[in-house]
């Protein structure tokens, strides 16, 4: 562009109105977001699909005992990933594991992030209420959730479900304050009193001024939370309150391993490691996010 | 110039001694300590289709009380109209519905509009709530908003944040005048603005005004934009107005000795032409203010009586002043003249001229808003 045409050259890039690229675009672009999302992507798919790619009955146990995987020395492509204490396939238990992990992590995620999310937003949005319900949060919050799943797994029995209650019932107050702190940021903008002078009703301002605005940093928190509910869920499993033996459990799993931890260490790493790279990469993902849904790098 | 109340039709806005007071709460257990009025029974008008400009320091309660007569922060006391009818009974549903009328331009273009709303959804929002538009026409609507406030139609697909300041209080006044409301309040509207802006909007809100013959409460520190748009000012000190009049009047022959201060005040392009007086001190506590008058511990001319007993407004010449003195105080007519020189005159003519260039190329272009 010439100087002599200065207002030509503005009215054109005016005129046209550059194409807004797409979330998962500018997710993809950022290379340690996309290995993070295809590893999640892999180990959703291995779960789902657990049935069709396990190569063996994850439960059924062989002769090949503590059996290690096909990189060790006695190792060989029967059993990839080798083999524990009581001969199971280890990739196939990995597998199935992976799904009860997952369900723990996605469900109790969902349900604790929804009510306390709605939680800490009508605390900021109706301030008269938010002293009391935020001190009633504050005594859930002081509340350990390896002690909530204890007292529950002893009143319902072992299982998956006394799980996903106590870790939903624990990420209800930090998703509530979380909530809350970001809410209260947003009803002190201006915006907000414009759409109150426009007519709207309260619970239009909710929905389309407060939560559009505070549902991608809660989306953001929820991905992180993700990752810290299956470490948990691992770790109730691993205490022995969690999935009930035989059940495949990431967590559990890696708890029966401790006892071979020494002469057969892949019985435990193997499990753990999957736990650890879920956990990493889901906070991986959740940062990625947080960037690309900020409305400032928007292009 | 003759008030509105002499009208017959009832005023757009009519505000009787208005009173809002912020309970100043401390310590632990959030006990009251205090109370800071903001706004002190005030009482005031505005006719349809009129600019009533509200000036006053920062902190004197400006725009408290513009949103205490929008009901957009609840009045402690007083009563508001609108168009003769009164907001201050009305149920949350008849008030939603009634802000179809009264509408509000935000001082902070970049606060002001909600980050994840496009320009059209956020300009339809209003027209859709109060049954202005359908569905089928609404984007035609948005379309023919944009384009009466000089934006153009590709403009709807936006968000807030790809527009410049100026851009963005073009639509905060669409959203404002979307519904062709009575009254619009304007706190500050071209404040957060650099002076070119300024005065693109100052000319889009008084075109519009034609348009659509809505009355503004055109709340500013500005005097220069004041002068250009209002009919008349009222001067607002420490929650009360001291003092109101025709626009020429108040510039001609302030009254009230904090007026006179207040215009002395404004900058001037030769700094040691004429002495200036100069407000000392801060304004007082508005969670004590000062017995009698509010202005004495600051005021040239104050006397034992103004420090005991408070004026009233009363009516002075052409204007309404609240000052003992306000009969006997000497009126600076001759220096009439020379008020008009200085940056203030400046500013002054280059709104003037921005509204003529205005006049002659622009206005064919820009179609109406939508009926």
């Amino acid at each position: 562009m010439s100087l002599a045409e200065p207002a030509a050259g503005a009215l054109a890039e005016d005129a046209a109105p550059p194409a807004r690229r797409r979330l998962w675009l500018r997710l993809l672009t950022d290379p340690g977001a996309a290995l993070a999302l295809l590893i999640l992507l892999v180990v959703v798919l291995g779960a789902v699909f657990a049935p069709l790619l396990a190569p063996h009955d994850p439960y059924a146990a062989s002769r090949a005992v503590m059996q290690p995987p096909v990189w060790a020395d006695r190792g060989d492509w029967t059993h990839i990933l080798g083999a524990d204490g009581q001969g199971r396939d280890i990739l196939s238990r990995a597998l199935y594991g992976a799904r009860l992990t997952l369900l723990i992590g996605v469900v109790s995620v969902a349900l604790g992030g929804v009510v306390g999310s709605a939680i800490g937003l009508l605390s900021a949005f109706y301030s008269r209420i938010d002293p009391y319900i935020m001190r009633v949060v504050d005594m859930l919050l002081s509340f350990p959730a390896i002690l909530l799943g204890l007292a529950l797994v002893a009143a319902l029995g072992p299982g998956a479900t006394p799980v996903i209650i106590a870790l939903a019932i624990a990420t209800v107050p930090d998703c509530a304050r979380i909530a809350r702190s970001i809410g209260v940021g947003v009803m002190a903008q201006e915006f907000m009193e414009a759409g109150r002078a426009v007519g709207l009703s309260d619970w239009a301002l909710f929905r389309r001024y407060l939560l559009r605005n505070c549902i991608s940093s809660i989306m953001i928190f929820m991905s992180l939370r993700f990752g810290q509910v299956i470490l948990l869920g691992s770790a109730l499993s691993f205490l022995g309150l969690g999935a009930r033996p035989p059940a495949a459990e990431l967590g559990m799993m890696a708890a029966q391993g401790r006892d071979f931890l020494l002469f057969a260490p892949h019985i435990a790493v193997i499990p753990s490691a999957m736990i650890f790279v879920i956990v990493l990469a889901a906070n991986v993902a959740g940062d990625a996010l947080r960037d690309a849904l900020d409305p400032r790098l928007r292009a | 110039m003759s008030p509105p109340e002499a009208g017959a039709a009832p005023p757009a806005l009519e505000a009787r001694g208005l009173v809002k007071t912020f309970d100043v709460r401390r310590g632990l257990l959030r006990r009251r300590v205090g109370a800071v009025q903001a706004v002190a029974d005030v009482s005031f008008s505005v006719g349809a289709g009129e600019t009533l400009a509200l000036v006053g320091e920062s902190g004197c309660g400006k725009s408290t009380l513009g949103r205490a007569a929008l009901r957009l922060i609840e009045p402690t006391a007083g009563e508001v109209l609108l168009d003769g009818r009164s907001l201050t009974a009305l149920p949350p549903g008849a008030l939603r519905a009634a802000r179809r009328d009264m509408q509000i331009i935000f001082q902070d273009p970049f606060g002001a509009l909600n980050p994840r709303m496009t320009v059209a959804e956020t300009l339809a929002e209003p027209m859709l709530l109060h049954g202005l538009a359908d569905a089928g026409d609404v984007g035609d609507r948005v379309r023919a908003l944009l384009a009466a406030c000089g934006m153009q139609p590709f403009h709807a697909g936006r968000y807030p944040h790809e527009f410049s300041g100026g851009q963005r209080q073009r639509i905060g006044v669409a959203r404002a005048l979307a519904t062709r409301p009575r009254l619009v309040v304007c706190d500050e509207p071209v404040s957060a603005l650099d002076v070119s802006v300024q005065a693109q909007i100052v000319n889009l809100l008084q075109d519009l005004q034609a348009e659509i013959g809505a009355a503004y409460l055109f709340i500013s520190h500005d005097l220069a934009v004041v002068r250009h748009i209002a009919a008349r000012v009222a001067v607002m000190y420490l929650g009360r107005i001291v003092e109101t009049a025709p626009t020429a009047e108040i510039f001609a022959r302030p009254r009230h000795p904090y007026t006179r201060l207040l215009l002395e005040a404004a900058p001037r392009l030769r700094p040691g032409a004429r002495s200036r007086t100069v407000v000392e001190g801060d304004p007082p506590s508005a969670m004590a203010p000062p017995p009698g008058c509010a202005f004495h511990p600051r005021c040239p001319m104050a006397e034992a009586r103004c420090r005991i007993e408070r004026p009233q407004l009363g009516r002075v010449g052409g204007a309404d002043v609240a000052c003992h003195f306000a009969e006997a105080a000497p009126t600076p007519q001759d220096e009439a003249p020379q008020a008009e020189e200085g940056m203030l005159a400046r500013r002054i003519a280059a709104l003037q001229a921005a509204r003529a260039a205005v006049g002659q190329d622009r206005r064919p272009a820009a179609a109406p808003p939508p009926a």
